[in-house]
């Protein structure tokens, strides 16, 4: 199902942070372990991706995010077109992947919302809410982490200095956002 | 509330965390052939040690992976963390 209503009605504006749902992104979610499952979906994407625990990869069009030691996820770098939700990344993952029994693809393109959020008090509305130690992490580009923020899960990307992406689960985004909302206006 | 060092994500609180019980408990190769108090043996009784004790951890708000740790009950202090199918690093 397509579901490209809006969670996030509004963009919203602070003193040194900006929030909005940027869609529709695809994301996708693939699991595998064996070495030719990496290197398989190196070829197919043209994207080779993070062993390391915590961090990301990106080409022109994809990046990728390590979300455990046989788990990650990909999200178009572009917003899409409205009209379709077929995705070629997605079918080639499919032949390549699935179809040789490497791995699975899942597409959770409407499942996640992403909510960027711009500023230098980014990671000061994290840690109003979050256990995660943000010292280390904030100053180093590319940097992925799974963590909670008010309870909630979430799944943070320093996409750069004071850009950061937030992944929230679609049922869990609208009470997040209102929280970020009503901290970020305390901070 | 401590902070557990995660063998695949690194240190995180222990809030991401959740305890799944008594590690090493082997099933019985054959559970047919056991008493009814075998096999509630194995399958209701833990340990519940004040100090060393083996547990199994799962970062279940992270990378969602099972590990194993040795924690010290009585004040909270981490032995050692090591990965399922890994023999203890300490006794």
């Amino acid at each position: 199902m397509l579901n490209y209503s809006n969670v996030i009605e509004n963009d919203k504006s602070y003193p040194g942070l900006q929030m909005r749902e940027i869609k529709p992104v695809m994301k996708l979610i693939i699991r595998g372990k064996k070495r030719q499952f990496l290197s398989a979906v190196g070829k197919s994407l043209n994207l080779l991706l993070p062993n390391e625990a915590n961090t990301s990869s990106r080409s022109d069009q994809l990046t990728a995010l390590w979300l455990s030691p046989d788990e990650w996820m990909i999200f178009s770098n572009e917003i899409l077109k409205l009209d379709h939700n077929n995705y070629d990344v997605e079918k080639l993952l499919n032949k390549n992947i699935c179809k040789t029994n490497l791995g699975a693809v899942t597409d959770v393109t409407d499942q996640f919302v992403l909510i960027n959020l711009k500023g230098d008090k980014i990671f000061d509305l994290f840690e109003t809410g979050s256990p995660f130690n943000f010292n280390d992490f904030k100053s180093k580009k590319g940097l992925v982490t799974q963590t909670i923020l008010t309870k909630i899960d979430i799944i943070v990307h320093n996409q750069d200095i004071n850009d950061v992406n937030l992944f929230v689960r679609r049922s869990f985004s609208d009470h997040l956002f209102s929280w970020m909302n009503d901290s970020a206006s305390r901070l | 509330m401590f902070l557990i060092n995660c063998p695949f994500c690194g240190e995180r609180e222990q809030s991401e965390f959740k305890a799944g019980g008594e590690a090493h408990i082997v099933r019985p190769k054959q559970p047919t052939e056991l008493s009814d108090d075998q096999w509630a043996e194995y399958l209701f009784m833990r340990k519940n040690i004040k100090g060393i004790q083996f547990e199994r951890w799962n970062h279940i708000h992270g990378c969602r992976k099972w590990f194993n740790m040795v924690r010290d009950t009585s004040n909270d202090e981490i032995k050692a963390v090591y990965k399922m199918g890994e023999k203890p690093p300490v006794k």
